[in-house]
């Protein structure tokens, strides 16, 4: 047969992958019943046909048979399209006279009838057939790759990320919306399972990437837009009044001893409110950039207007600004890497193990501070009351674990509070409790570090704790009982503390949603981002050239942190080192002889790819921007906009295929 | 809460598997949440976690030997707190308990008295149908009675049996009426032809005393035309939003404080005299932790000025039960046989260390067990026990 796209002659190949397609669909029928349709000219199956020789067999068949079309009836094209498509490119066809038949995800898989579902895959090969026929050569388009990146967060991820890229020689712009990079990570006192100290690792890294002459660091600024495409991105930078010109401050801290509030006496975020900061204040010795921040929320001047100002006479540098407005800037690049973080459960989701209502109740964080030698009590474990414990409960998933909470296992407290428990015996001596579910400790050297703090004598219980209450038999109420099923020795048992300790879960960040919507990536329905592939493209999103690194995307310890924001580099880096990125050929386009000018399509469209052109009075539109969805296609009073391989014609030989079963010879059908 | 509580009825242990709420049970990790919040789970060789293991392993005979169940107060803790939100209470511990009843070689006594009493007399006291309306003759305020004017009515108030024969429950039920006429409420009730609705813990013990008092109210229902039912007591709430459904009863059903709360911005004006108590509130597992009732009864104790609230260690969700419901309102000779302390005991002491004057309940079982309680704990005199109703009662007469 030959039609307006020339002799047309089609082999079909069905795979048995394994037996995940075959078990369910009979690939022999298939095969013969392919080989009775118009144009086909070869029909086999084979067991692997994303294999070297299934894909061998498809480029000798194309050459030895002048085959001109090529389906393939195998997984979801999501997985293979592409390994089919070079097939039929190394057999000598332009790839897009491939089509490709989904008969596992959406037939083998999720039918229990093989007899039904052997007739569904002669029935979506049949539409297959029928449309390849009709497609037409395309070719991708090259789109050059803007060299610069852009790095969101400031944690341990966004920092490892960035010197990569800029020790590289890529430029990295790192926007972190606190006032001092270093994360959750700063906070910590030491690290599982080697337990070195956070601060020795984590700040010399802190301080490579505020001196890196490839790294322009923006604390205190919030990534507050993001349009184009991969290659081409235009982000827009909010920075926030630091009401410290930045260029001026060396950090000094002239201006914190001069305040008015001779005493610190404002929650202090970066030791959880153990101790006070001024309105004035730099987070933490070690924070970076070395710059003082205001806090308008508790600074007298933008309370009142009535503060004496004793900061700003007494910078001799004239840094303290209190007048400075937000500024905005934008900045063009061709990758982003994602590397937000996450937050910890609020504690108080879970009302019966008493935070916030007992004073002995502690979360994990507070305690990686309590036990820092640069923390609120310089390292020494005293509680709110200015007791020492002596007997410590140690609480696992808190806001892990629950549909009440978050369900998932948050990876890290197992360790984490095994860490804690060995320093805190090491601070206080004190007998210590574990209340698991279950000890999860995979990883290199995970095991073993459990198993050494085991041996130094912690007491573990198999059981959620149920219930923390204040002891009635102490007079002052202030030892805490902490209750639960011990599961092992099946008894209920009612623990005495002076110290309970909440292993909190990690989520993702309250506004990961809104962060999501302005990066145009996806959520998985937990709130983590997600990543395009869970084995295969761990560091990728749906987007082309945004990349995730870090608990953004779930729960994870700092080496595979390290290791993610590395990958996140190296994707990003692969991309800008080859110059330039392939577009997929679906996008539409306008026959202008057509168009009216009516400018319909141009609001409808989702990546802005429309535009009118005043000159011509014809819409236009962009294919670096167009993302194939159709939506201007349909919406098209007069027909006039097209689409690439969804061309009329393609599409309605696939709706005659797949309706067309009277085709089915008799003797094969099983109706 | 369940989901489908229709497609319940008929289910047995032998083809719950096979439901959404089987399937709940399946995901159990063993976790022990339930034993440990269970306050009686010292006391019951297999609390929750363990009947869920045993079923696994088709051991449930050994757990319908033990009298575990029977200490099962149906208080919802280990449901409310269950992190894989399996509907103990409401689903498994039911159908165990019915059978750990049937298994007894002795059922206690007082319980044994209180089921044949329910369903000779429609009440668990043993107290004649025919008294039933007696508390309404000295209300001072008219009350409508369905069989003698059957009138379509706006609310049809089930007033239940322990506010129609236990003195203070009598109490109560003036304070409504009274409080009901004067926020100007169409209602009615229906005297001597109202039967104790069989409260959620009896239901499943006793299916076939139970199926009997839902035909029978299920018949009444039908004589009369009302817009909703208004329950006094937190068990016929739960019996009627939860039990009745799968028998078909499908009306608005709500137990009068969450009801008073639909009218608060009328009745806050009214609350004129002010009362200068310190009270503490205790949370009926009815009303809490299963239906959810936990801020309106406090935004209404807080409405009444001078009233000040302090807190028990546990409360809201984390609330102990008083020990009165799932038949533990009958049992606690039994429980003192095991050497159990009796929970109103332990709640009492928490309600004690509060400093409050008074002790605010919103269930007809909790005045006289808490009243008992003070006694033992030698508190009588020093804190009183008042039912919601009376508070704001008291808070509306000048």
């Amino acid at each position: 047969m030959e039609n307006k796209n020339g002799k047309i002659r089609i082999g079909f190949y069905i795979c048995h992958c394994g037996t995940n397609i075959a078990s369910m669909v009979d690939v022999d029928k298939v095969t013969e019943y392919a080989a009775s349709l118009p144009n086909v000219v070869v029909s086999k199956h084979y067991k692997y046909m994303c294999s070297d020789p299934g894909q061998e067999m498809i480029i000798s068949d194309i050459k030895e048979n002048n085959l001109s079309r090529v389906v393939v009836a195998a997984c979801s094209p999501f997985l293979h399209e592409n390994t089919f498509r070079n097939a039929t490119f190394q057999g000598g066809l332009n790839q897009f006279y491939f089509q490709m038949v989904n008969t596992r995800e959406q037939n083998a898989w999720v039918h229990l009838d093989a007899l039904a579902t052997t007739d569904k895959a002669i029935d979506l090969v049949r539409a297959a057939i029928y449309r390849v026929a009709e497609h037409k050569p395309l070719e991708r388009k090259k789109v050059p790759i803007h060299p610069d990146v852009l790095v969101l967060g400031g944690g341990i991820a966004g920092i490892q990320s960035a010197l990569t890229l800029a020790n590289a020689g890529k430029k990295v712009y790192l926007v972190e919306r606190e006032p001092t990079i270093g994360g959750h990570m700063a906070m910590f006192d030491k690290t599982f399972p080697t337990l070195d100290c956070a601060a020795c690792i984590l700040t010399p890294k802190m301080s490579s990437v505020k001196n890196h002459p490839n790294i322009t660091l923006w604390t205190y600024a919030e990534v507050v837009g993001l349009d184009g495409y991969v290659g081409n991105f235009k982000a827009k930078i909010k920075h926030k009044p630091r009401y410290i010109i930045e260029d001026l401050c060396v950090g000094c801290m002239d201006c914190v001893e001069a305040c008015v509030y001779k005493e610190p006496r404002f929650f202090d975020e970066f030791n959880q409110g153990l101790s006070k900061r001024k309105p004035v204040y730099i987070p933490f010795p070690q924070a970076t950039p070395q710059i003082v921040v205001i806090d308008p929320e508790t600074c007298i001047h933008f309370k009142s207007d009535k503060c004496k100002q004793t900061c700003v006479t007494a910078c001799e540098r004239n840094a303290v600004d209190l007048q400075q407005q937000p500024s905005f800037e934008e900045i063009e690049v061709g990758t982003v890497i994602v590397a937000t973080g996450f937050q910890t459960v609020d504690a108080r989701k879970v009302p019966y193990y008493g935070y916030g209502q007992f004073p002995g109740v502690y979360t994990a964080l507070e305690v990686e501070r309590l036990i820092n030698a640069s923390g609120p009590t310089q390292g020494e474990v005293v509680l709110r009351d200015g007791s020492h414990p002596k007997t410590i409960g140690i609480v696992h998933c808190v806001g892990s674990r629950d549909k009440h909470t978050n369900q998932w296992c948050s990876r890290v407290c197992c360790l984490y509070s095994v860490k804690l428990a060995h320093l805190l015996k090491e601070h206080t001596d004190a007998e210590i409790y574990n209340f698991y579910i279950d000890m999860r400790t995979p990883g290199k050297m995970m095991e073993e570090f459990y198993n050494r703090i085991a041996e130094e004598g912690m007491k573990f219980i198999r059981g959620r704790v149920a219930d923390i209450y204040p002891d009635r038999e102490d007079p002052q109420r202030k030892r805490l009982i902490v209750k639960a099923e011990d599961t092992l020795i099946q008894e209920i048992i009612k623990i005495p503390v002076d110290m309970v300790v909440l292993s909190t879960g990690l989520e993702p960040r309250s506004d990961a949603q809104e962060v999501r919507r302005m990066l145009n990536i996806a959520c998985s329905s937990e709130g983590f981002y997600i990543e395009r592939h869970p084995k295969l493209a761990p560091v990728n999103t749906f987007t082309d050239g945004i990349f995730l690194a870090g608990c953004c995307q779930g729960p994870k310890d700092i080496p595979d942190t390290v290791a993610q924001a590395g990958a996140a580099a190296a994707e990003a880096l692969a991309l800008i080192d080859k110059g330039f990125i392939e577009i997929e050929p679906i996008t539409a386009f306008i026959n202008e002889e057509e168009c009216s000018g009516c400018k319909s399509c141009v609001p409808l469209c989702p990546y802005t790819a429309i535009s009118f052109l005043e000159e011509t009075k014809k819409a236009v539109i962009n294919e670096a921007l167009c993302k194939g969805c159709g939506t201007c296609v349909a919406a098209c009073p007069s027909g006039s906009i097209l689409q690439n391989l969804f061309e009329d014609d393609e599409i309605f030989s696939e709706i005659e295929g797949i309706l067309n079963f009277r085709n089915i010879p008799m003797e094969m059908s099983n109706a | 809460m369940i989901a489908d509580i229709e497609s319940l009825r008929g289910v047995t242990l032998e083809t719950l598997y096979d439901t959404p709420e089987g399937h709940l049970i399946k995901s159990c990790i063993q976790c022990g949440t339930c034993a440990g919040t269970c306050p009686h789970g010292e006391y019951m060789e297999y609390p929750p976690r363990r009947i869920i293991k045993m079923m696994q392993l088709g051991l449930l005979d050994k757990v319908f030997d033990s009298d575990s169940m029977l200490k099962c107060v149906n208080c919802y803790a280990c449901m409310s707190k269950c992190p894989r939100e399996i509907h103990l209470t409401e689903v498994l511990l039911q159908l165990i308990k019915e059978q750990t009843i049937m298994r007894l070689p002795v059922v206690p006594q007082e319980l044994q008295k209180a089921l044949e009493n329910s369903y000779r007399y429609g009440n668990p006291m043993g107290e004649s149908g025919r008294k039933r309306i007696n508390w309404a003759q000295n209300s001072e305020v008219p009350i409508r009675i369905l069989s003698q004017n059957s009138e379509p009515v706006d609310v049809l108030w089930f007033v239940e049996s322990y506010p129609s024969y236990h003195p203070r429950g009598q109490d109560t039920a003036r304070a409504i009426a009274k409080i009901f006429n004067k926020l100007d409420i169409d209602f009615a009730i229906l005297g001597n032809e109202e039967k104790s609705a069989g409260e959620c813990g009896m239901l499943s013990w006793e299916s076939g005393l139970a199926e009997s008092l839902v035909d029978y109210n299920m018949a009444i229902f039908t004589k009369y035309k009302f817009k909703r039912l208004v329950t006094s007591d937190p068990h016929a709430l739960d019996a009627f939003k939860y039990r009745y459904r799968m028998f078909g009863f499908k009306q608005e059903v709500t137990h009068v404080i969450p009801f008073l709360w639909q009218f608060f911005d009328k009745l806050k004006p009214m609350l004129k005299k002010k009362l200068h108590y310190s009270v503490t509130y205790h949370d009926s597992c009815c009303l809490g932790r299963h239906n959810g009732y936990f801020e309106e009864p406090r935004e209404i104790l807080k409405a009444i000025s001078g009233i000040k609230i302090t807190e028990m260690v546990h409360n809201r969700t984390n609330a102990i039960c008083c020990g009165g419901g799932g038949g533990g309102m009958w049992l606690d000779t039994y429980f003192k046989s095991q050497n159990m302390e009796r929970l109103s005991d332990i709640r009492i002491k928490e309600a004690i260390e509060t400093g409050a004057e008074v002790l605010a309940v919103a269930c007809p079982y909790e005045l006289p067990r808490f009243e008992d309680a003070l006694k033992v704990a030698g508190y009588d005199g020093k804190m009183v026990v008042k039912d919601i109703t009376e508070l704001i009662l008291e808070a509306m007469e000048d």
